[in-house]
């Protein structure tokens, strides 16, 4: 009895021992793929009245993207006084090539956000979500948007994109911010 | 009676000698017998009134093994002679030596005095026995132990909290489940230990530093969960039925236990389980959406032992899925900000037992085997060898933005450690009052860390310790002291973010560690203990190499890999008095604690696409814990006894001069606690109306926390308890009333205190049948 207790335990220990010894820590996981991270919230706007007045503006978080570049890290708008536009609000991972494109899967799940802008005092914009989800009754998401300018002025305009799982009700309030940035905005 | 010789015994001071806690069926009990000429008595026999005996061998020594935690009439006879009978009462391992005469005449009056001691006896020590625990029975490890004073519970919502002793947690305090360290990510405060408060058939809890004898990471103090010893029936068994009214949680828990007879005589085995489950929580006025909770554990044992030697096997599986709360999901501090600002959560919740993202997930697994052989001399030697793997997934109330079901179904983050431990300890025999325990041990870890945002590196750690303890106990005075000597080898592996290469940095720690203390019974009532001992911890990985968002905090937090070993001296002085009447303790402690890690308020923000958050960094500073601990109990009149409970603690930053963040504020705690005679079957019926008032934290540091600390607060529970015998079998009932008058509050120590209300009141009935 004690002999066989004796080895049986014995083998146990050493069973484990050496599935011990698989140093697993070595291998450290690469980025996972398939995953996208927001890196870049951007705006492309369309003057109503010209389809050739076109502009962009990126706001790149610095953190995930040391040092980018102008191209997705300028975010300023010059608009006309008086106009109308018609805005996209982008969402991309630029830490991948070619842009990841984060904008389709917060398009896929649009009943859960609302995207949220606010303008400084001293701006002369105001914004309408042109877009609405499947929510019964259908709610706003803001992915597209009607921008009026008003007389000419400087300010900030900041984006929100608004997480709001089985809460959303059409106000900004719910929910938690997965993107939070500002633009600065020009109407001459 | 036949041709006597009648002995008289006289029984020197009994010393009684603890070995290593959360060992199989541990209580030895062993001495010599000696004449008058101090020669040994060979032959002769020692019988517990349950069968269980014990020859003295040529040297007059004696061993009676496994026993369990009971009063016992001890037996002693020679020659076939019964010379001593006396009832003693066994909950630790004990030491009785007998000195006896031959002498014609009647047995003389035999007077016994027992001293429990542990391994180390004079830090200040707290058991909570089986009948203790069960008034706690369905709530998490931190709560229950909630009524010691000088203990609290850190916590992230209702369902997760950890222990907190003397104002420190998570990485400061051990807990050793079974004997085993446990080993998970301990690291963080929302992780909580992975361990069935149903398992312990008593809990230990000693606070001071403890490192000597239990490692690093001892700064605190330690709690020891054992369950209960094994028993020699060949089947006995209990059954815990607990339900609750808020969170409508119930929980079943049940073992059996037995010994094998006739050709298996030596083994005995166990086997225990339990099953709890809770809904959404309530406030007094408002559910906590998504705060559910599903938890489930097995355990088995098995052991086998003979005359002189036992081993034993103990497998458990623990797992664990648990809600956070949907209201403190914030994104960025203009969230939190706005939810503190909310008398309520904006989202009206409702009860349901699903739990939804966001969610925890753990799965943890003990295997420990361990064997003891005792020596010719009655010294004894333990080997302890156990692997335990903990996997940790955090599911974050967003899906990763992606197209692959293979990622929107991972967890954000997900950790696995695995950890081998070996323990070998030998106890010495008691020779001339002097004792002692002498051991090394063994750890290596390695842990592997995936998700889809960053947190803490993949790591290997090896650490060895070396300790000697030596105890030299005479009349009225207890001394102890030793040393240890740790090393600890810690790697980890990250990638390059740019270069895609695995990369190391390597770190090593050593420390000494050392204590020594001693005990004065100034009179049979009265005692006096007073210790100074070291610990020392080194930094956890997250310290040194966190980065990144802390969800439920809404900061970011920087690791320092340069960190260095934390080092406390913790000097603690009690008083105890044990009168007729009249109970009273008293626990005053200072624990310096030397390079303290915290996280730093830099008083800057970083601006991530999510929004800006404050920035915390981790850095080290001198750091001072002071505190008192009182309990005073008095029999007011024969059935009424009234309980009074004080702690007071005070951190404060000598680096900085300034106050320690997160330090649990000063708690008053009085029970008004009635018996009431025993009627027809009912007996041990108890009424208890207890007022717990927590002051407002006011001593905190400027710039680290995001909200005031709460107001103070008053809690009225009730509970009343009785024992039915049934037939050969126990029902113990309780119900309680948690938060009688349904009181809104928030707790200092609850995270979540940022977004919702605590717990409202809450109806629990315990039943249990032991059979």
């Amino acid at each position: 009895m004690k002999k066989i207790l004796i080895t049986a335990s014995l083998m146990v220990a050493f069973a484990t021992l050496m599935n011990s010894c698989k140093k697993d820590e070595t291998a450290v996981a690469p980025p996972v793929p398939g995953n996208e991270f927001l890196t870049t919230v951007g705006l492309k706007v369309t003057n109503a009245n010209d389809a050739t007045d076109v502009q962009y503006a990126y706001w790149t978080d610095t953190t995930l993207i040391s040092n980018p570049p102008d191209s997705i890290n300028t975010p300023v708008l010059n608009l006309k006084a008086d106009n109308k536009y018609n805005v996209e609000v982008l969402f991309q991972d630029r830490t991948t090539t070619p842009i990841g494109d984060v904008t389709e899967e917060i398009k896929e799940r649009e009943n859960y956000h609302l995207i949220c802008f606010t303008s400084s005092p001293s701006l002369n914009l105001t914004v309408a979500r042109t877009d609405k989800d499947t929510n019964t009754p259908a709610l706003e998401v803001g992915l597209t948007d009607l921008f009026t300018t008003g007389a000419a002025g400087t300010g900030e305009l900041n984006v929100q994109l608004r997480h709001q799982p089985n809460v959303k009700d059409g106000t900004c309030q719910p929910g938690s911010t997965d993107a939070d940035v500002n633009f600065t905005i020009n109407i001459q | 009676m036949k041709q006597k010789t009648w002995l008289v015994i006289k029984i020197l001071l009994l010393m009684v000698t603890s070995h290593t806690s959360g060992q199989v069926c541990n209580f030895h009990i062993i001495g010599n017998i000696l004449n008058n000429n101090q020669k040994p008595v060979v032959h002769a026999s020692i019988t517990l009134s349950n069968g269980q005996s014990s020859i003295t061998d040529t040297n007059g020594y004696y061993d009676i093994d496994s026993v369990c935690k009971g009063t016992y009439t001890i037996t002693c006879a020679a020659d076939s002679v019964i010379f001593l009978q006396r009832t003693i009462y066994i909950n630790n391992n004990t030491t009785l030596n007998f000195t006896y005469h031959h002498m014609e005449g009647d047995l003389k009056e035999v007077v016994i005095n027992a001293n429990k001691i542990h391994d180390l006896t004079t830090l200040n020590l707290i058991e909570l026995d089986k009948k203790q625990l069960f008034q706690s029975a369905g709530k998490t490890l931190g709560e229950s132990l909630k009524n010691i004073p000088g203990l609290n519970s850190i916590q992230t919502g209702p369902g997760i909290s950890k222990p907190v002793i003397h104002g420190l947690h998570s990485n400061r305090v051990l807990i050793l489940n079974n004997g085993i360290r446990q080993e998970g990510q301990q690291w963080g405060s929302e992780h909580a230990p992975e361990i069935d408060p149903f398992i312990a058939g008593k809990m230990t809890i000693i606070e001071g530093a403890a490192s000597l004898r239990y490692g690093s990471d001892a700064i605190a103090g330690v709690i020891l969960l054992d369950p209960p010893t094994l028993v020699n029936d060949r089947l006995k068994g209990e059954a815990n039925l607990v339900g609750a009214s808020n969170s409508r949680m119930g929980a079943i828990s049940g073992l059996l236990n037995g010994a094998g007879y006739n050709k298996w005589e030596g083994i005995q085995w166990r086997v225990q389980g339990t099953l709890k489950r809770a809904g959404n929580f309530k406030t007094a006025t408002y559910y906590l959406g998504n705060s559910g909770i599903d938890e489930h554990h097995y355990s088995a044992t098995i052991g086998y032992h003979k005359a002189n030697f036992g081993m034993f096997a103990y497998y458990s599986s623990y797992q664990s899925k648990m809600g956070i709360f949907d209201g403190s999901h914030v994104g960025n501090l203009d969230d939190l900000y706005a939810a503190f600002a909310r008398p309520k959560p904006i989202t009206p919740s409702y009860f349901s037992y699903k739990i939804n993202r966001s969610y925890q997930q753990v799965i943890h697994d003990l295997l420990k085997l361990n064997s003891y052989y005792r020596f010719k001399n009655n010294s004894r030697a333990e080997l302890t060898f156990a692997r335990q793997s903990d996997l940790r997934n955090e599911y974050d109330v967003d899906l990763p933005y992606s197209d692959d079901p293979a990622v929107l179904n991972a967890p954000q983050v997900s950790f696995k450690i695995k950890t081998h431990t070996v323990d070998l300890i030998y106890h010495t025999p008691e020779k001339k009052h002097f004792s002692g325990s002498y051991g090394i041990s063994g750890i290596t870890q390695g842990n592997v860390f995936k998700g889809i945002r960053y947190l803490i590196p993949n790591f290997r750690n090896y650490g060895s310790g070396i300790f000697g303890i030596e105890k030299y106990n005479r009349d009225k005075w207890t001394f102890e002291a030793g040393l240890r000597y740790d090393y600890r080898w810690l790697r980890v592996y990250r990638r390059n973010d740019n270069s895609l290469t695995v990369y190391t940095q390597t770190h090593t720690y050593n420390n000494l560690t050392g204590s020594a203390g001693a005990t004065f019974q100034i009179t049979p009532d009265l005692s006096v203990s007073a210790n100074t001992g070291s610990a020392w911890r080194a930094p956890s990985v997250s310290e040194l190499y966190i980065k990144g968002i802390h969800l439920s905090a809404a900061s970011y937090e920087i690791g320092d890999s340069t960190l260095q070993s934390e080092r406390s001296i913790n000097n603690n002085i009690s008083f105890k008095y044990t009168g007729q009447k009249l109970l009273v303790q008293l626990n005053l402690y200072d624990n310096e604690i030397n390079n303290y890690i915290y996280a730093k308020p830099s008083l800057t923000g970083i601006t991530l696409v999510s929004g800006t958050y404050p920035v915390f960094q981790y850095t080290q500073a001198n750091v001072r814990l002071r505190g008192l601990d009182a309990e005073i109990n008095y029999q007011l009149l024969a059935p009424l006894a009234i309980i009074s409970k004080t702690a007071i603690v005070r951190g404060y930053n000598k680096t900085i001069h300034d106050y320690l963040i997160f330090m649990p504020a000063d708690k008053f705690d009085n029970t008004l606690k009635y018996q009431i005679p025993n009627r027809s079957k009912f007996k041990q019926n108890f009424i208890t109306l207890q007022y717990v008032y927590t002051a407002r934290q006011t001593r905190v540091p400027p710039n680290s926390d995001y909200a005031a600390p709460p107001a103070a607060y008053g809690l009225l529970n009730y509970s009343m308890s009785t024992q039915l015998p049934l037939h050969k079998n126990l029902l113990d009932i309780s119900f309680s009333v948690d938060n009688l008058t349904n009181v809104a509050y928030r707790d200092y120590l609850n995270r979540f205190r940022y977004y919702a209300d605590d717990l409202g009141i809450s109806f629990i009935l315990r039943t249990k049948l032991t059979f």
